[in-house]
């Protein structure tokens, strides 16, 4: 009985250890070598046992991390499939969504090949798992909202480019997701950190100052413009003060680590308000303030909007259109970033040698690591 | 107050088995019957060391007669310096403890 066990389980672990990654197969592999070793009866049961255990706590993160994901883009599209016909907004979704969903499915399998899997570190992957859900709840406040503000097809005309423009950006940013936290890039602790709180801070402040997205005219914009120029700035010049200091092995310079710093925060922001804004926009669509000047009667390419259609026309052009300032900088988030944190970068460069002639500043340890060697 | 060990007190017996033979290369099962250790605790502990660098896996090079090929380790230059810290570090306190890591005759084989 207790033979018949063993084989059941030696079968078992042989077949498990296969779902394995291949760097883990080669450890499951010696187990069962090793079980052949060991007396037949409860000794060689609680090898395999044991190693049966141990495939069960590699595999049960993966696990739930893959059904985690496939239930949350089956909520989003629940959420966003259904729709009226006449609805503009409608196709664009059902093909602008699966799309998306798609690439998040299979970018961490291309970005794994040419960066490594993800850093072995609680950071990284949590990046990750709130990355991906940020961006799941802004496809699903975006199209919502699209969808909202698309009721009276025939008056509204969706721009694939414009479409095609968003997708690609949003590419980008999984994209960034994964290769900033993965094992060939090395991002520093304290610069995800940065980066993250920086952005964090960011898009807090911007959203609490128009939850329901900023017009472009509006006057308080100059701020946003101003957050945009300061905060890549700033966020630069720091991660390359603090990288410059830290002892532990890495492979990217102060200056890169900075301006990559400046990148992630600007990105992770311009993302994060657009995910935010979108989702309040759809779930509040009657508390967006109309436009103003009230859309004319005649539209540009000669279309006429009858009296009684005109107010929900207004209406829709309004919520579709108040997520724009979010969705711009959205686009120009990363551009700023990485101009800017270069900026930022250098300017701590300059003033870690100037601090370093005159004898003050950080008192370097004496240390082989790559970091203070290259500075 | 004292500082605690960055190894386990399992990482730590089988820092120690591998220790006491740093040139020999040995087979999972022998260290589990000189830690004491199951499977299930001894190779996610051997995992950890190969990936942070401190131990070195490979297959026996050729087949033996009436056994399959074995999997063996053992410590790499910075693992051995590493357990020799670690080890001395904690031995008062293992000392003191003995209970929990010293079901393991090979240590006391050197």
């Amino acid at each position: 009985m207790t033979a018949l066990l063993a084989r059941v389980l030696a079968g078992l672990l042989g077949r498990c250890g296969g779902l394995l990654g291949p760097g883990r197969r080669d450890w499951v592999q010696a187990m069962l070598t090793e079980a052949n070793e060991i007396p037949d009866g409860s000794a060689r049961l609680a090898w395999l046992g044991g190693g049966l255990w141990l495939v069960v706590r590699e595999l049960l993160p993966r696990t739930i991390r893959v059904l985690a994901f496939i239930a949350a883009a089956a909520g989003v599209l629940w959420i966003v499939w259904p729709g009226s016909p006449s609805d503009s907004a409608v196709p664009v979704n059902r093909l602008e969504v699966p799309v998306i969903l798609l690439l998040l499915a299979g970018l961490p399998v291309v970005v794994r090949r040419s960066f490594g899997p993800v850093r072995d570190n609680w950071l990284p992957r949590a990046v990750r798992v709130v990355g991906y859900a940020i961006v799941l709840a802004l496809i699903a406040g975006k199209s919502v909202m699209a969808r909202d503000g698309s009721k009276l097809g025939a008056y509204f005309h969706q721009s694939w480019a414009l479409e095609t423009v968003v997708l690609l950006a949003i590419t980008g940013y999984i994209a960034a997701i994964l290769i900033l936290t993965s094992q060939r890039v090395r991002l520093t602790r304290s610069s995800l950190q940065i980066g993250i709180g920086v952005g964090a801070v960011w898009a807090g402040v911007l959203y609490a100052s128009a939850p329901l997205g900023e017009d472009l005219e509006a006057p308080s914009i100059k701020w946003w413009f101003l957050a945009a120029l300061a905060l890549p700035l700033a966020t630069g010049f720091i991660a390359a003060r603090v990288s410059s200091r830290d002892t532990q092995p890495m492979g990217l310079a102060p200056t890169r680590q900075g301006c990559l710093t400046a990148v992630w925060a600007a990105g992770s922001a311009a993302m994060l308000l657009a995910a935010l804004t979108s989702v309040t926009i759809a779930l509040f669509p009657h508390s967006v303030p109309l436009q103003t000047p009230a859309p004319p009667a005649i539209l540009q390419n000669g279309t006429v909007i009858p009296p009684n259609l005109r107010h929900e026309y207004w209406v829709e052009l309004s919520v579709g259109q108040a997520d724009l300032t979010a969705y711009l900088v959205l686009l120009l988030a990363p551009l700023f970033g990485s101009g800017l944190g270069a900026l930022g970068a250098g300017l701590a460069r300059r003033s870690r040698r100037s601090d370093e002639r005159d004898g003050g500043g950080p008192q370097r340890q004496p240390s082989p690591a790559p970091s203070s060697a290259r500075s | 107050m004292a500082r605690r060990s960055r190894f386990s007190t399992q990482t730590l017996s089988v820092l120690a088995a591998l220790q006491a033979e740093p040139a020999a290369w040995q087979h999972g099962y022998l260290i589990a019957k000189e830690t004491g250790l199951q499977s299930g605790t001894l190779y996610p502990v051997l995992i950890r060391l190969s990936e942070r660098g401190l131990l070195e896996a490979r297959w026996e090079d050729e087949q033996p007669a009436g056994r399959p090929r074995r999997h063996l380790y053992r410590l790499t230059p910075d693992g051995l310096a590493q357990a020799t810290a670690a080890l001395t570090e904690a031995a008062p306190r293992r000392q003191r403890a003995p209970a929990a890591a010293t079901r393991r005759p090979a240590v006391e084989k050197t």
